[in-house]
């Protein structure tokens, strides 16, 4: 519970987000009697109008994202002086992996398909999304019946616990790499349904309170039903609401950046 | 709609180097008024002549960020940018005389950023789970 209270505080508002790290602004020189907060850098803004630093950058100062996304020289810029060597070597492959990744990115985000899960009333509004009016077709989203051949599962609606292992099942016969967007209220955390004795609460929802339910499932899927990518909120999200959803999706696409990281490992 | 002749038209009218960035960013040749301008400098158009664009894709914004998607237009635009509102908030004389002096800053969706919300409950839960409490034997 005090864990609960403590995150509660932590994430009170945005602002503590943009607050510098504890690590940097609790250093204080001995030589100095100025208060730490003194010495601290100034805090990032929490909102900006220039186009060339947005607020999404900002916000991701000093994050291990923003170190993949720009190429670097690991030995630093005090001894990168000339192009020779095995930095700038290191340096040009981190260029070219981040260049490919981002090749790879767009390939992905282009044919987004679709595993349809609809299992309540959240199916009639994914179906709205392929309709005439959202037409997700021009964004490349296609609906597809087979799991084998899909990138995305959108879980929408209620999940039950009779339906869960279904669920696992269509999950695990997905290729790599794949993405799940679990769809309303229902699916993020039981909504409607939340105190019903049948209902997953959430598709994400922790193994030790459904052990009994999933002991046919591998134990390497112990962090819950399904690794969840998107949330996309309401009762039933709006095809609208969805289509922002596969927008925020081909975002996160798009700041995969795996060869790099493979190669810094 | 699109054909060849609208397209050489629009390129005419708002010259290469526009065009390529609408080609690059909105996909589609358009010319329009440019309306307004937004803090984060979006910069929005209208063009409500019935023969050059259909309805629905009259009023449009070019975004200035590289990496731009919709929560990047303020409410006020998206107002007039989805037909909420008649005027522009430039010269909407209600938006001008109602909008409060303590109203926060617009920011972008965060999600997937340092600043991403996070759901965080500030009740006490209500189902605890067990904790085993033994009592050592006596030797």
């Amino acid at each position: 519970m005090s864990f609960i209270l403590k995150n509660a505080v932590a994430n009170a508002g945005r602002r503590a987000t943009f607050r510098p790290q504890v690590g940097v602004s609790a250093y204080r020189s001995l030589h100095t009697s100025k208060p730490s907060a003194a010495q601290s850098p100034v805090p990032h803004p929490s909102s900006s109008t220039d186009p060339a630093h947005p607020i999404t950058q900002i916000a991701n100062y000093g994050s291990n994202q923003q170190s993949l996304e720009n190429p670097q020289n690991k030995a630093g810029p005090c001894c990168s002086g000339a192009l020779s060597g095995t930095n700038s070597s290191k340096f040009i492959l981190e260029y070219v992996l981040s260049t490919l990744d981002k090749v790879a990115n767009w390939a992905r985000q282009g044919s987004m398909w679709p595993m349809t899960f609809g299992l309540a009333c959240c199916a009639v509004e994914m179906m709205h999304m392929a309709a005439a009016r959202y037409d997700q077709d021009r964004l490349g989203v296609v609906f597809r019946a087979s799991p084998r051949q899909s990138d995305i599962m959108i879980v929408a609606g209620t999940l039950t616990n009779k339906m869960a292992p279904a669920l696992r099942k269509v999950y695990d016969q997905m290729p790599e790499p794949r993405w799940v967007i679990s769809m309303g209220s229902c699916a993020n955390g039981g909504g409607y349904y939340h105190y019903s004795y049948s209902v997953v609460r959430g598709c994400d929802r922790k193994w030790f309170v459904l052990f009994v339910v999933f002991v046919l499932i591998r134990m390497s899927s112990c962090a819950g039903i399904v690794p969840v990518d998107i949330y996309v909120p309401g009762c039933p999200p709006t095809a609208e609401a969805l289509l922002y959803g596969m927008l925020q999706l081909q975002r996160k696409m798009r700041r995969s950046r795996k060869g790099v990281l493979w190669y810094r490992k | 709609m699109v054909s060849l002749h609208r397209t050489i038209r629009n390129m005419r009218r708002v010259g290469l180097r526009e065009w390529w960035r609408q080609m690059q960013y909105i996909g589609d040749a358009k010319s329009g008024v440019l309306v307004g301008k937004d803090q984060f400098g979006n910069r929005y158009y209208e063009n409500m002549n019935a023969e050059e664009e259909v309805p629905g894709r009259q009023r449009w914004v070019d975004f200035a960020q590289h990496e731009y998607h919709a929560s990047q237009v303020p409410p006020e635009w998206h107002s007039w940018i989805s037909h909420i509102r008649k005027d522009p908030p430039t010269n909407d004389s209600v938006i001008k005389n109602m909008t409060p002096p303590w109203q926060t800053p617009w920011v972008e969706n965060l999600t997937g950023t340092r600043g991403a919300f996070k759901t965080y409950n500030t009740a006490a839960p209500k189902i605890n789970a067990w904790e085993p409490k033994t009592i050592s034997r006596g030797a």
